[in-house]
């Protein structure tokens, strides 16, 4: 910006990248979008048909026809949710225990912590079901929310961790010096700083809540209580892959996920605007 | 003077007290829910137990089965082909992340949509992608044969997830494709945290691109890249739907995971499977040792 | 100073406000779940939890429906699994292991029977079914549901897999239907080129269970097997090398480029679009393989798996699924299981399901039925495929003489290792796992 020669060439080529690179990651979806509006024939003709010569809807009416998917929907939303918010306020507050009070054991709290999602799941999904079952959460979402919190857990504490170590010092004793609770310091004055890095954090759990699959299979056994990644496992049927309906219905659950990003990419530009780290 | 020095001792023990209160909540969800299967997990593996044999008694056999894991030549070829696939697809993911975060951070028109729409390969259900990705990869109608075939690099058709080699680019593909948006999005989080007043002071100072890079951006975001690195790593190391989708462990791609699921789910070994399973926990831990070197002062010191 | 304890008292308050709204939002949720547990029942009916995968799911529950509705004794409510052999088992395995009770009744692949029944998890269903209801089954799926002398599960519905061909290809060529490998290979060489078909032969060999199934068809079509009468392995045999080179020779020569990677769907793709001669699939193929997006209609014949130079006689691999009744639930229950799965076992719920599904039933009387005959004509000729169909070998430890196979003969398919040296590996491996 600052040099007029070449400026323009700078700015092309910048944007060829912005499109190659987004090209290439947006393909595959994309191509996902055709075969869900292709005619049935057309899906796995040989070579490959780009165009579609028809336009059809049907796909997206069987997702919500033969399934209950707007339950599905529905279900992986609140678990999602749940799971997001409850991890972004215990670990926010753990994390900020963890980054700027002082006390012994740290490490080893961070350490431990992270072990806890390190175990491969396939291990300790018998005794969790047991667990859950015991305590007679199996299709309930809380018996989902509980253990997506082992995995969202750790990691919304380890990235906050940081996020609040980057802070500037001194914020504390300035804020004890004014007489300001401990509660008060974190509410009021740390959460906010941390704003965009809550909203990245936020966005991480709730996508990998959303996409978890194995989990929401083995605990969730009554129809109605399924999660989307398992409702549409269950498409397929002995001599049929309807990759349409499947197509169709990975549509139907990305587009609203890039929406509501793009809505809340908004507040957040918003809120580093007026909320930024400022000393 | 004494009396201030009281009040910092005592400024210490309260801050102290207050950090263990607020860590509390995550202490108690932690230990409810996640302890016992880990411990359970630890138990079975110290014995001899086989679910078709009941008959054995599953007997107490100490460490056996993870001596075993040493003498199991597929389990060894296991930890080096996902060692591989970790170190190949986080090193990858890690750098086109990065040139990602990069450039979302910057202010250009249209970012917004970019950077949602980068967000999409991870949005994507992973039971779903797998198998999308599998279809791509098909040797008559997928997609990438046919984009090879039209641009003329390739002529014949072509059966990528038959061969060794072709099924880890395969997968690596699949991988990157899929994670890199993951470590994009947290790099550019940490970016977020760097103060423009930063860069403009840099500039002032007649720093060029490449300098202001390598001491101010760098620097900043070094400790969330690492962070997002250490995720990345411990989640790549532990792959496995993507493997057990697409090439179901064929041609030389058998993780650890898909191999300890296969003694645990399908031999119905649980003794050698947990043990397997413990040993993939340890390989983790001492992933996660390494990065807590580098990492663990600058993240818990302020 | 006054001041000061305030302060901890409101930061100490926080936290625990922090710590209620967890536990408050898991207890409310957790109240939530014991009206979804309890059943809704009214008096001494007994509710059933039978859970099955979607591969059958629709006209299985309009069975189970059916039933609900015929008596009011017992309430049999559905769980649909997702349509993946492995996934089914998974789920059955995480719940048995742990002695769990939440399901009763289980539609189990064939193929894991044994397996089930030596870890103690299958109710013996001898006292439900008596020798009446077996008698009038196909003996091979009988044999296949008993483990150590007790029937273990009922035979639900059987698969066999068959070799389907385009007629129009063979009319064109002016040829018989061939009986031989060498057969169909000196017709596949021809075929190319006719009516859009590009390969010869297709079939499943990617690594996996698939696989199996369709290499010891190679194998007992050539006079070999996988065990001797008293189950030590006879893999390296002369015909088992001959038979292995067999299905080499058609995936280098014959197949698609890309059969080492397919299992049933993506082999059916590209039949269906016209551009194999054959394939051999599972039975169910003929009314899919006809239906919307196939470029094939009406142009499907089916005939019996072809023989290899020292082979007498085709034998397909029987698959299909069977009912189990979990071990650890009460006998009121058992009991109930028994009297569901004598309905669903008895000869004119078994003509139903085979309507609605084109699941080859296992009742041999419905193989006769007139109405059946006229829906699937082509059940003539395969009552006989599946009489001559042979089980792959019952014993705990199939899982890994499975995944031995599955490898071994993988890596013999894909040119990695000859075919002799992959066998005498199988051979080795398969030793090993009958010490």
């Amino acid at each position: 910006m600052q040099k007029k020669n070449g400026s323009i060439i700078t700015k092309i080529l910048f944007y060829l990248f912005v499109i190659v690179f987004v090209g290439i990651i947006v393909l595959p979806f994309f191509w996902q979008f055709l075969t869900s509006i292709k005619p049935m024939a057309e899906i796995s003709a040989i070579p490959a048909k780009w165009i579609p010569s028809s336009v059809h809807g049907q796909f997206y009416v069987n997702v919500f026809e033969k399934h209950p998917f707007a339950r599905y929907l529905i279900n992986s939303f609140i678990v999602a949710t749940t799971t997001t918010l409850l991890s972004i306020l215990i670990g926010a507050s753990a994390a900020y225990a963890l980054a700027r009070l002082r006390f012994k054991g740290k490490k080893i709290m961070l350490m431990a912590i992270l072990s806890i999602s390190m175990f491969p799941t396939i291990a300790t999904l018998s005794p969790i079901y047991l667990l859950l079952k015991d305590l007679r959460l199996l299709n309930t979402y809380a018996g989902l929310v509980i253990p997506y919190i082992t995995f969202a857990l750790p990691l919304s504490i380890w990235l906050l961790t940081n996020f609040f170590a980057q802070l500037p010092k001194g914020f504390e004793e300035a804020a004890a010096i004014d007489g300001c609770s401990r509660a008060r310091v974190f509410f009021q004055i740390m959460l906010p700083l941390i704003k965009p890095a809550i909203f990245s954090v936020g966005l991480i759990v709730f996508i990998n809540a959303w996409n978890e699959y194995i989990y929401a299979l083995t605990f969730m056994t009554n129809d109605l209580m399924r999660t989307v990644p398992v409702g549409i496992s269950l498409f397929p049927s002995n001599y049929e892959l309807p990759w349409g309906d499947m197509a169709a219905a990975t549509v139907v659950v990305t587009v609203p996920l890039i929406i509501l990003v793009l809505i809340f990419q908004k507040k957040i530009i918003a809120g580093l605007t007026t909320g930024g780290v400022k000393e | 003077m004494s009396e201030k020095k009281k009040k910092t001792s005592s400024i210490m023990k309260t801050e102290a007290r207050d950090a263990w209160i607020m860590m509390t909540p995550a202490i108690l969800v932690l230990l409810a829910i996640a302890v016992y299967p880990i411990l359970r997990t630890l138990w079975i593996s110290l014995h001899e137990m086989v679910l078709t044999d009941p008959g054995s008694g599953y007997p107490f056999i100490g460490f056996q089965n993870y001596l075993n894991i040493f003498k199991d030549e597929r389990a060894i070829t296991a930890i080096i082909f996902t060692l591989k696939f970790t170190v190949t697809t986080v090193v990858l993911e890690f750098l086109i992340g990065f040139a990602a975060a990069l450039i979302m951070n910057k202010p250009f028109r249209g970012k917004g949509i970019v950077r949602a729409a980068i967000l999409i390969p991870w949005a994507i259900p992973t039971s779903v992608s797998a198998l999308m990705w599998k279809f791509i990869y098909n040797d008559q109608y997928g997609l990438f044969i046919d984009i090879l075939m039209r641009l003329g690099i390739i002529e014949k058709y072509q059966a990528w997830l038959s061969t060794s080699s072709g099924s880890f680019m395969a997968l690596v593909i699949t991988d990157v494709w899929k994670t890199a948006p993951y470590m994009a999005l947290l790099i550019l989080a940490g970016l977020q945290m760097v103060p423009e007043e930063l860069y403009e002071a840099a500039k002032i100072d007649g720093a060029n691109v490449f300098q202001r890079f390598f001491y101010v951006t760098l620097p900043t975001v070094k400790t969330t890249a690492l962070v997002a690195l250490l995720f990345r790593t411990l989640d790549a190391f532990r792959v496995f739907d993507l493997i057990s989708v697409m090439t179901g462990g064929a041609n030389g791609t058998e993780s650890v995971s898909v191999y300890a699921y296969n003694h645990l789910m399908k031999f119905l070994d649980f003794g050698y499977g947990s043990a397997m399973a413990v040993m993939i926990f340890i390989i983790v831990f001492i992933i996660s040792l390494i990065y807590m070197r580098v990492l663990g002062d600058q993240i818990t010191d302020m | 100073m006054k001041k000061r304890t305030w302060k901890r008292a409101a930061a100490l308050a926080a936290s625990a406000v922090m710590a209620f709204s967890l536990a408050g939002c898991g207890g409310s949720n957790g109240s939530g779940s014991g009206s979804t547990d309890a059943t809704s029942d009214g008096g001494e009916k007994i509710t059933l939890n039978f859970s099955f995968d979607q591969g059958v799911g629709e006209p299985t529950q309009k069975i189970v429906d059916k039933f609900n509705e015929s008596q009011d004794k017992i309430e049999v409510n559905t769980v649909i699994l997702p349509q993946d052999a492995n996934t089914v088992h998974d789920d059955f395995v995480n719940k048995l292991a742990g002695g769990d009770t939440s399901v009763d009744i289980m539609g189990l692949d064939v193929v894991y029977i044994a397996e089930f029944a030596s870890a103690g998890w299958l109710a013996d269903l001898g006292e439900y079914l008596d020798s009446s209801a077996t008698d009038a089954m196909i003996e091979g799926t009988v044999a296949a549901a008993t483990y150590d002398g007790k029937l273990v599960a009922a035979p639900w519905f059987t698969n066999s897999s068959v070799l389907f061909y385009r007629t129009d290809v063979l009319e064109e060529l002016k040829a018989e239907v061939p009986t031989t490998w060498d057969g169909w290979m000196e017709l596949a060489d021809k075929a190319v080129g006719i009516n859009g078909v590009e390969y010869g032969a297709d079939f499943q060999a990617a690594q996996s269970e698939a696989l199996v199934t369709n290499w010891v068809e190679y194998v007992w079509g050539n006079g070999g097997d996988i065990l001797d009468e008293s189950g030590a392995p006879i893999i390296n045999s002369e015909e088992n090398i001959e038979a292995t080179e067999i299905m080499k020779k058609l995936v280098d020569e014959y197949a698609p480029e890309g059969v080492t990677t397919y299992a049933e769907t993506e082999s059916e793709d590209v039949f269906k679009q016209g551009k194999c001669f054959f394939i051999r699939d599972w039975s169910g193929f003929w009314s899919s393989g006809q239906g919307e997006g196939s470029q094939v209609t009406d142009k499907i014949g089916a005939t019996t798996l072809p023989i290899g130079p020292n082979g007498t006689d085709p034998h397909s691999c029987l698959g299909g699924l069977d009912l189990v009744v979990n071990n650890n639930i009460d006998d009121a229950h058992k009991e109930a299981a028994g009297e569901f799965i004598k309905f669903m076992t008895s000869e004119e719920t078994q003509k139903e399901m085979t309507l609605i599904s084109a699941q080859p039933p296992v009742v041999k009387s419905v193989y006769q039925d007139a109405e059946i005959l006229e829906e699937i004509p082509f059940y003539e000729d395969f009552y006989g495929i599946i009489e001559g169909g042979k089980s792959r070998p019952a014993s705990p430890q199939y899982a890994k003489l499975s995944d031995a196979i599955q490898r071994n003969i993988h890596q013999a398919l894909t040119g990695e290792v000859e075919v002799k040296a992959a066998l005498d590996a199988l051979q080795a491996e398969a030793e090993e796992l009958s010490k």
